[in-house]
């Protein structure tokens, strides 16, 4: 027989996902208008200097110190604050169950941010 | 063994659409899919850089079809719409004192849009010269 006890169901893991949901949500605010309409508009429209993105300075830009930054702000942590919305997103409209929803969308929050952060790293190395 | 019956009957699935103020909710939870495309775009971006110069310019290129552009412009409006939300919320949840003085909340909004200039001209610093 389970006994349920819903009082006990508050996720021990909770505050890790919640950490990263809010520092998510702050490099939402601070780093990707800026990322965005340098690295989207302004780059592909050629209203950058010629040389500024070129492949070299590119990469002295990303494979770096710079670069980790860069990585973990504008990707892993909006990454994690993405996960924890849609999470709760589909929760709101009852799709799917909230304990799959959860390892889904975290776990490819988690996978992208390695794979992000190991491009950077393999590209230090070079 | 039986189910323990519910307390509460479940919600129909378009609860949110019958009033203003959830629908502005859930517009506002929606501002991540945008974002998350561009976040695939930037994660691109880093693969094509490792991958050589070619891979590179192929991805600028990429950048630049106008259902990218579109996609990403949204993305750029959505963070401005975050920004605007989520600078309100910080002196609710984290009223700060100087001294016997509160600091009011307007001005910790102010600081934080200065913090959103500062990292745009970190960006015009960057990215603005060759």
């Amino acid at each position: 027989m389970t006994q349920h006890h819903p009082e006990r169901r508050q996720a021990y893991d909770e505050p890790l996902w919640w950490a990263l949901f809010s520092a998510g949500g702050v490099c939402f605010a601070l780093f990707v208008p800026s990322a965005a309409l340098f690295l989207a508009l302004l780059l592909p429209a050629g209203l950058l200097p010629a040389d500024a993105l070129s492949h070299e300075r590119a990469s002295s830009l990303l494979f770096g110190l710079p670069g980790l930054i860069f990585v973990g702000a504008t990707i892993c942590l909006p990454l994690f604050h993405a996960a924890h919305r849609i999470r709760h997103g589909l929760f709101d409209l009852t799709l799917g169950s909230d304990g799959t929803n959860k390892w889904l969308m975290y776990g490819a929050a988690a996978l992208l941010s390695a794979l992000a952060l190991g491009v950077v790293l393999l590209g230090m190395l070079r | 063994m039986h189910k323990p019956p519910r307390a509460h009957p479940p919600l129909p699935r378009n609860w949110w659409l019958k009033h203003r103020f959830f629908i502005a909710y859930m517009a506002r939870e929606a501002t991540v899919l945008p974002l998350v495309f561009f976040i695939v775009c930037l994660l691109a971006g880093t693969l094509a850089l490792s991958r050589g110069p070619d891979a590179w310019q192929g991805w600028i290129g990429f950048m630049g079809s106008p259902p990218v552009v579109a996609l990403n412009a949204l993305a750029l409006v959505a963070s401005l719409y975050h920004a605007w939300t989520f600078f309100q919320l910080f002196p609710r949840v984290m009223p700060l004192r100087l001294g016997d003085r509160s600091v009011p909340a307007s001005l910790m909004v102010a600081g934080q849009w200065a913090g959103v200039l500062a990292v745009l001209l970190l960006f015009v610093w960057v990215f603005g010269r060759a």
